[in-house]
């Protein structure tokens, strides 16, 4: 079903703009490079000053309120040049292992970020006293910077889905 | 030993061939040296930002700066990373053009860097609090954003470049006869 979708997707008139103009795909990664950037860095610093690596002389509260703009800007560049990725070569993207497994990851970040945030912005000025020294929220800022490393990793996987053998949905030979 | 001969020594030692036979080292490579860059853009945009007055405005310059010991360390990751993907095929990478102008944009941002430690960045104390760096400051972040996002978009063609040459990990595929005329 899903590989049908794709090699429909494939003939759409879209898709053979992006297929004929071969600097097209190079261009929108290195956008989407970009935003992963902002992402990554936004998440880096928010976990940093939770841990009270960096940023100190700012709350939890406005550290999140200097990056949580930049954070969804750049999910939404990301979804956009995403998109015209999946687009440009469907069977590639839609039929690996690893651009599901990258979706999934996703909904999982995005959905902890949004917890996070509504939490920071209700209870703010108690995280300061009590929540950022928590071992849950430690290990929640732990666990949210690997996942997003994941998501990372995983999408540059799906140049390389072989690496997951007969799990593979289009396994070598 | 001439350069070219260099280039073929980095390309015959155990290291790179173990790189090229692996079917998951040099895409696991690759992703960390994904996550380096990612890392080293977003934490130097941070800091030319505020330089420029665009964003942590409230907050001292060099206050803002101390993340950047955090991108010294991505950027170690991805000098590591980077070079481990060098020796698999280092001179198909040297003779590519793209790969070429990417080291000497870092170069330059390298050396953007050290201008504005000897301009701007020797009496910082006298602007730290202001709401943007002075004009020498400012160009420098400007060059310092546009050099890292062209050395993305160089490294990204690097890799639509070379992977038709390059030596990278094809998987031996062992034929079976008699599967072959089932």
């Amino acid at each position: 079903m899903m590989n049908e979708f794709a090699e429909w997707l494939a003939t759409t008139s879209v898709s053979l703009t992006i297929q004929s103009h071969l600097w097209i795909i190079p261009a929108v990664q290195s956008i989407h490079i970009l935003c992963i950037g902002m992402v990554i860095a936004s998440v880096f610093m928010i976990d940093l000053r939770i841990f009270g690596w960096a940023g100190r002389d700012q709350t939890l509260l406005e550290t999140s309120r200097r990056y949580a703009p930049w954070l969804w800007g750049a999910l939404v560049v990301l979804l956009l040049t995403g998109i015209l990725m999946v687009v440009g070569e469907p069977v590639r993207e839609l039929m690996s292992l690893s651009f599901w497994l990258k979706m999934s990851l996703i909904v999982v970040g995005i959905f902890i970020a949004t917890l996070f945030q509504l939490s920071v912005r209700r209870n703010g000025r108690d995280w300061e006293a009590a929540a950022a020294s928590r071992w849950t929220t430690k290990s929640l800022a732990v666990v949210t910077f690997l996942i997003w490393c994941s998501i990372i990793v995983l999408g540059r996987l799906i140049a390389y889905d072989h690496v997951w053998g007969s799990w593979s949905l289009r396994p070598l030979v | 030993m001439d350069f070219a001969a260099f280039l073929k020594t980095l390309e015959s030692t155990s290291l790179a061939g173990w790189i090229r036979d692996s079917l998951y080292a040099f895409p696991f490579i690759e992703s960390f040296h994904v996550i380096g860059l990612t890392l080293v853009f977003g934490t130097i945009a941070i800091v030319d930002l505020r330089l420029l007055g665009i964003a942590s405005t409230y907050r001292p310059f060099t206050r803002v700066a101390e993340i950047l010991k955090w991108t010294w360390a991505a950027f170690g990751l991805t000098i590591l990373t980077g070079s481990l993907m060098f020796i698999t095929n280092a001179s198909v990478y040297f003779s590519n053009v793209q790969f070429r102008w990417k080291i000497l944009l870092i170069a330059l941002s390298g050396l953007n860097m050290v201008v504005f430690e000897l301009t701007s960045g020797r009496n910082v104390r006298r602007w730290d609090n202001d709401r943007s760096a002075p004009p020498l400051g400012k160009l420098a972040a400007v060059l310092s954003i546009a050099l890292w996002i062209t050395v993305i978009f160089l490294g990204r063609w690097v890799g639509f470049t070379t992977t038709g040459k390059s030596a990278a990990p094809t998987p031996d595929i062992e034929i079976n006869l008699d599967d072959l005329f089932k």
